[in-house]
């Protein structure tokens, strides 16, 4: 009966915390004041002009004009109502179409025979809509679980910024320690948030560092060996530091989770096999390990190829489009990915031997017996 | 010879040895999953629309991901069936979002890398958002539902008399297990491979404000958060696909 309560207790919550949640989400839509930005919103759009153009490559293209009127919603201009003109196509790779409704950036010169420009759109709505879908979904059906799922992301994405704050504080001079001092923190953090602290959870830890640590062994061994042919750093995006570092700590990273992921299944299952029959023989569970790896392991490195690839896209078409052939596209966008890919692959599989092996010698009944 | 292939050939020996037949074909689906990835390029490139090459694309490459990663028939069946609903359901949400929030495309820190290229490509970038976010959710998605369906198959063997409602408690159950690891492995799989976009960020001084508005920020935060509600969708519905194959099977007994 008292657990029936707490059950009760617990759906009520969840829901209460649910539905505050989607009121915060709608005061985002009045949250202008918070901006340093100067944001407005569009009350009226008219369509100015259409036409048609194609390009060198003859890909053909709308170009449209079309006069937004929008009112200010902050700071010393609030209330004024601005016309500004917005020129878009209809495909959009670095414009868009305005409506109303829509609430915008803008930039107001201080100078009046400037231009009044809109600097983009504000996304903080939408974003917070598909967090807080995301978030009710997992109270609603994992309760407890989904909450200490939540609470270790925030925790890893705490550590994330701070170590990205001693990077920049140390000009990049020693990610390779950083990072690689971070992605042991993450681990241990991660794994003893889902598993606490003990033997099965020490286990796992060494096995996704082992792992981990040998597939970057491997993958710079190769390096050194083919010269990194084919390792395209110049085409990485966004890079403010030198590349190659920052490249091999973004795969550990993002290979990271997959290997923790994969080792937390064989080590828990092995556990619980070795619970279930206490005379087994090491070796066994060492078989045993083998067996259960063998169908994660692949549909776990597609998931990261498809993460790492799918980011790849609109750059990649744009290539296409541009002219440029299949090799020289595949080069300059998708080589980086593929790389990532097969490193994190490496570890994966590689995971899954030194799990069971830690696993079955590490395991409680085998320590007693020495 | 180039780093790729030597990177691609260590793979491939160690999931053959250390996976035996399933590694082998596990490698093969990896490489049939990059022509397919590439064909959904090139397609759309040649002016396919994006939605049908997603529905088309994802289609298969959730085939051949469940069933070469998975011997069990019952298991990959049900997961496969269940893999298809979710990715139904996840783009009639991704559809609309992707209109509402428009981050599709490149943004000015992308401005170095577009010198000299023509944007006014003709084929709508919206379009390719949405298959972007479709196509990364499938792999998180495949493996949620086969971890789902091979656990309750397993139980089905062991009890074939399970009742229904067993089984629902079951799924959740093993849906509770796996979402902590599911979680972590789609975090660092995103946001591991844009360390150098929050450097950037960090370094040039971005508010928090503009953060959060930044196109790729969001482009890249709302693909993670598809990926979340597809793994926590699968959950339930892999769960209930199983048990309307589990009640099949027993009425067939029955007759």
């Amino acid at each position: 009966m008292k657990q029936r309560m707490q059950q009760h207790w617990g759906l009520w919550l969840t829901l209460a915390v649910v539905l505050l949640g989607l009121i915060g989400v709608g005061l985002t839509r009045v949250n202008a004041g918070l901006y340093r930005q100067t944001v407005a919103q569009v009350t009226h759009v008219s369509a100015v002009s259409h036409t048609a153009t194609s390009d060198e490559f003859e890909n053909k293209d709308v170009n449209d004009v079309q006069m937004v009127t929008v009112r200010i919603l902050n700071h010393q201009h609030r209330g004024q109502t601005y016309q500004i003109k917005n020129n878009y196509t209809q495909s959009g790779a670095m414009d868009q179409a305005y409506h109303r409704g829509n609430q915008v950036f803008v930039r107001i010169p201080a100078d009046r025979h400037s231009t009044v420009t809109i600097q983009g759109l504000k996304r903080d709505t939408a974003l917070a809509f598909v967090a807080w879908l995301a978030i009710a979904l997992l109270l609603l059906i994992m309760r407890f679980n989904g909450l200490m799922a939540l609470l270790s992301v925030a925790l890893n994405a705490v550590l994330f910024y701070g170590a990205i704050q001693v990077d920049l504080a140390t000009n990049g001079g020693h990610v390779y320690t950083l990072f690689g001092v971070l992605a042991v923190i993450f681990a241990a953090l991660t794994l003893w948030l889902v598993l606490g602290w003990g033997r099965q959870m020490l286990v796992t830890f060494g096995a996704t560092l082992v792992g981990t640590g040998l597939a970057v062994i491997i993958s710079l061994t190769v390096f050194a060996v083919t010269h990194e042919r084919g390792v395209t750093y110049e085409s990485m995006q966004y890079v403010t530091q030198v590349p190659r570092p920052l490249f091999l700590v973004e795969t550990v990273l993002g290979s990271l989770g997959a290997v923790m992921d994969e080792s937390t299944d064989i080590v828990a299952s092995l556990f619980q096999l070795k619970t279930e029959r206490p005379d087994i023989a090491a070796n066994q569970v060492f078989k045993s390990g083998l067996q259960i790896g063998h169908s994660i392991m692949g549909p776990l490195i597609n998931v990261l190829f498809l993460i790492f690839m799918a980011d790849t896209f609109a750059m990649t078409l744009l290539y296409l489009r541009n002219g440029n052939n299949w090799g020289y596209t595949f080069t300059m966008n998708m080589s980086l990915g593929m790389v990532q890919s097969l490193i994190s692959g490496i570890g994966i599989v590689l995971a899954i031997p030194v799990a069971s092996w830690l696993a079955s010698r590490l395991m409680p009944g085998e320590v007693s017996t020495r | 010879m180039n780093t790729i292939t030597v990177l691609g050939a260590i793979l491939f020996i160690l999931m053959t040895v250390i996976g035996g037949k399933t590694g082998a074909t596990a490698f093969l689906s990896l490489i049939f999953n990059f022509g397919l990835l590439f064909l959904a390029v090139v397609l759309i490139s040649w002016g396919f629309p994006a939605m049908g090459v997603s529905l088309v694309i994802g289609t298969i490459i959730l085939a051949f991901t469940i069933f070469f990663g998975e011997d069990n028939e019952l298991a990959a069946k049900t997961a496969y069936v269940a893999a298809l609903i979710v990715m139904v359901v996840l783009i009639l949400i991704i559809f609309p979002v992707e209109h509402w929030i428009m981050a599709q495309g490149f943004s000015l820190e992308d401005s170095e890398d577009l010198e000299g290229m023509s944007l006014t490509i003709g084929v709508s970038f919206v379009g390719v958002a949405v298959t972007e976010a479709i196509l990364s959710t499938l792999g998180a998605i495949a493996e949620a539902s086969i971890a789902i369906a091979a656990g309750l198959s397993e139980i089905i063997e062991q009890h074939p008399q399970v009742t229904t409602k067993r089984l629902y408690v079951d799924g959740i159950s093993i849906g509770k297990q796996i979402i902590g690891t599911t979680f972590n492995t789609l975090f660092f799989g995103f946001f591991g491979g844009f360390l150098a976009l929050f450097i950037w960020f960090s370094g040039l001084h971005y508010s928090f404000g503009s953060v959060i508005n930044n196109k790729i920020f969001v482009a890249e935060v709302i693909m993670v958060l598809f990926s979340l509600i597809g793994v926590i969708l699968t959950v339930p519905v892999t769960t209930w696909v199983m048990t309307l194959e589990h009640r099949r099977g027993q009425s067939k007994l029955k007759d």
